[in-house]
């Protein structure tokens, strides 16, 4: 493969000095009194001709700096670059006098560029016309619109046919048919053969027009290599759903996950993952990391240390080691690593070959479980078997008493007798998730059953009024969603669980219930039920 | 050791096409144009001749030659050295934005702005040349010296800008201090009194070399001396041009990644 750019272990340092005397003191005293900042640090990258491809960097990142050391702007500190062709840096501000007409400048940047003018006279009309600037070209340059002077730009840099083209965020101004144009025009040098590096903070021009792509964080070559992977890490760390460590250590390790089987028994619901996890000398790192479980919702996460198992690692989670855990919602994986100074490492897992497999129904499942992947990810999602309906017709706090009294219901699933069902009232706290098991009175209502609306099919659901009574006193100070559980005791013995839905914000209290050692506030903006206790100060 | 010197010969033509960009930028917009580049030193020359032989009574005729003659054609090789010496300093500094943009021989951008000067200054010499020839019928073959003196000038201007420019760019003090110094150049440089009134001490202001080129300059048009007639001086003036051309390119060198981070 030939190579349009080389790049070998460049590093750029700046150094910075608080005091503009700095440098003679310096030079004085023998004192170091600056700060050393890296622009970039050992960047080594080779750019293959004939490809296009695109460097990005948040905005300070390095990658401009990279430019200028390629184009022989700035030198580097230490290290070599070798350049094979003709470079344009397709910067729409450069080489530009404001002063000249537009036509001068055409032959003024041709000049810089190093063309003769019999060069640029052969050019002329071309630039002209794809400028679009018509009899305005005789105009200075000062009179024209921003859009007007990147149009110029772009026109004379393209048009000089460079053999390798560096494209620095140009295209961001123009209007949406001049871009198209520059964009054909790009397309066109590609199908030359021609080498463009194309530098952008924005992963979605970078994946769509270009075949490679480098990451620079902070003067660092994060990773190189094809431009949708690289593109779709950046945006994950760009939109700040990872942190540069867990992008690092996704790229530094072979992680894959193998097989993931589940079952439903009698004892709840359990599930093994095999995979591998590897460092880049193929070396077994299991050790040092956990597989973690996360419900998307609320965060609760769960982790288990990996084992190790004919050449990957193995590991098992049961509804028994963390009981209400696997609930309706949906769940990722994570390999998770704890850091010193508390700092944690966390990355999904790849799953894009992932075998899943399910254990023959044993009639005991409790909710659905599907797994699936998407983006090479796994992830679960569980539901509940059948809709309970639920209401919360009224809460009151006596004697630092809540009473929570409500309607559930399943339709289709007659409640003649008080035997006939159980509930289960659960308070989450959302930081520790700790949870509290409150016992459910069951009472008879004719409510539902006499409501045509509820029950058109003239069905029975007599024993469907809850009632919940939670000591406060005896809570912790914190933040809770609350949980119903419906279990029949009938066929078909389905267990759900829903979030509290409490919609009749009227019938709730409305200001907070305060004694003198904590305040308690009933939260239904959302429609499911949250309690909140604080501490009084 | 001549890198950056090799680096202008080979782009003499980019240099060129520069320098009339040059011009063009400088009297962009102005509906007179060069003529400007005209009025303003002619208008200076006036002033001065006024000062000096009417204010001052001093415009008395210097070896033969008269006064305002004598001042104006020394004020023309003045006004290219000053000129010259003026924008090569900040050659690399007026010249940042193209720098930190464009990949391009920076190398180049002080001969440009001497070759820029020395097109100004052909057309005010052009001017006083048919002045003198016509009032004092001063032309003879010892004017072809003049071809002589510019590129002297010009090689003093080249040696001495490619040592200035990179050390303006890295420090703005060093400009002032510059510009402080070509003031007093200005006046000790013998351009509207003679160095004859120093008598023996005119050695003193013989080691100034844009002396060389001013007397030079009167030279072939009064007195009818060529430049072989003092080869001591002569040989001292492209000794000095010689140190400056190696200091400078030594400069370049040392001063380069240092100015193009803090430009």
């Amino acid at each position: 493969m030939d190579i349009a750019v080389s790049v070998k272990d460049i590093t750029k340092k700046y150094s910075l000095y608080k005091d503009p005397w700095g440098p003679i003191k310096e030079v004085a005293t023998r004192k170091k009194l600056h700060k050393d900042f890296f622009a970039l640090l050992g960047v080594t990258l080779d750019f293959p001709k004939g490809e296009s491809i695109g460097i990005l960097g948040k905005n300070g990142s390095g990658k401009s700096t990279l430019l200028k050391i390629i184009t022989g702007i700035t030198e580097p500190t230490s290290g070599k670059v070798d350049v094979q062709g003709s470079i344009v840096f397709l910067d729409v501000s450069s080489g530009i006098d404001s002063e000249l007409s537009g036509y001068d400048n055409i032959f003024m940047k041709g000049t810089l560029l190093g063309y003769t003018k019999q060069d640029m006279l052969a050019k002329i009309d071309d630039i002209i016309e794809f400028s679009e600037l018509g009899e305005f070209i005789g105009q200075p340059v000062k009179n024209y619109s921003s859009g007007m002077k990147a149009k110029l730009g772009f026109a004379i840099s393209v048009n000089v046919d460079p053999d390798i083209l560096i494209v620095d965020e140009a295209l961001a101004v123009g209007d949406a048919s001049f871009q198209k144009k520059c964009m054909a025009k790009m397309n066109d040098f590609k199908l030359q053969g021609k080498t463009i590096i194309f530098v952008s903070h924005d992963n979605h021009a970078i994946e769509s027009f270009c075949s490679k792509a480098a990451w620079i964080h902070q003067g660092e070559l994060v990773t190189y290599g094809d431009a949708k992977f690289v593109g779709s890490m950046y945006g994950e760390f760009m939109s700040g759903r990872k942190p540069i460590e867990s992008i690092l250590a996704e790229i530094q390790y072979e992680h894959a996950i193998n097989q993931v089987a589940y079952a439903a028994k009698e004892d709840g619901f359990s599930l093994q993952i095999t995979g591998i996890l590897r460092n880049q000398q193929r070396k077994n790192v299991h050790e040092r990391f956990q597989l973690a479980i996360r419900d998307d919702r609320t965060g609760e996460t769960i982790m288990k240390n990996l084992s190790s198992a004919n050449q990957g690692f193995t590991v098992d989670f049961s509804e028994k080691e963390f009981p209400l855990f696997f609930k309706p919602g949906k769940f990722s994986f994570w390999l998770h690593e704890d850091l010193e100074e508390d700092k944690e490492v966390e990355f999904s897992i790849w799953a894009g070959n992932a075998a899943i497999s399910a254990s023959p129904s044993s009639g005991y499942e409790r909710f659905r479980y599907h797994f699936n992947v998407q983006q090479n990810n796994l992830h679960l999602a569980i539901e509940n078997i059948e809709k309970a309906e639920q209401q919360v017709n009224r809460i009151w706090i006596e004697d630092e008493l809540l009473h929570i009294d409500g309607i559930a219901f399943v339709r289709g699933y007659e409640t003649k007798s008080p035997d006939d069902l159980a509930m289960k009232f659960y308070l989450t706290e959302l930081n520790t998730f700790k949870r509290h098991a409150f016992p459910v009175t069951i009472s008879e209502t004719e409510d539902i059953t006499e409501n045509p609306a509820y029950n058109p099919q003239g069905k029975v659901y007599n024993f469907s009024r809850f009632q919940v009574a939670i000591d406060l006193r005896r809570l912790e100070i914190g933040s809770f969603e609350s949980h119903l559980s419906y279990i029949m005791e009938k066929e078909p013995h389905h267990q759900l669980l829903n979030l509290v839905w409490a919609s009749k914000a009227s019938e709730y209290p409305a200001e907070p219930y305060s004694t003198e050692a904590y305040t308690v506030h009933i939260q239904t903006a959302n429609k499911y039920l949250r309690l909140e206790k604080r501490a009084r100060l | 050791m001549f890198d950056i010197y090799k680096e202008m010969w080979k782009r003499r033509k980019m240099i060129q096409s520069l320098s009339i960009q040059e011009i063009k930028r400088e009297y962009a917009g102005t509906l007179l144009g060069f003529v400007w580049g005209l009025v303003n030193p002619l208008m200076r020359i006036a002033v001065f001749w006024f000062v000096f032989s009417v204010g001052a009574r001093a415009g008395g005729p210097v070896d033969g030659a008269p006064y305002f003659a004598w001042l104006a054609i020394g004020m023309v090789a003045w006004f290219l050295l000053n000129d010259g010496f003026r924008l090569t300093q900040k050659s690399f500094r007026s010249k940042r934005s193209i720098i930190k943009n464009t990949p391009f021989p920076i190398a180049i951008l002080p001969a440009v702005q001497i070759l820029f000067s020395y097109y100004i200054h052909l057309i005010l010499l052009a001017v006083v040349f048919l002045l003198t020839a016509l009032s004092l019928q001063t032309v003879s073959l010892y004017n072809l010296q003049l071809l002589y003196y510019d590129f002297a000038a010009v090689m003093l201007l080249l040696g001495i800008g490619s040592m200035t420019a990179p050390l303006v760019a890295v420090s703005k003090d060093f400009g002032r201090f510059l510009d402080t110094i070509l003031v007093f150049l200005f006046w000790m440089t013998p351009i509207f009194w003679s160095a004859d009134n120093l008598g023996m001490y005119d050695w003193i202001i013989k080691l100034n070399p844009f002396h060389y080129i001013v007397q030079g300059y009167r030279d072939s048009f009064f007195y009818e001396t060529g430049f072989w007639e003092q080869p001591v001086y002569t040989f001292y003036f492209w000794i000095l041009v010689f140190v400056f051309f190696l200091l400078g390119n030594y400069l370049h060198k040392q001063m380069k990644p240092i100015f193009l981070d803090t430009l």
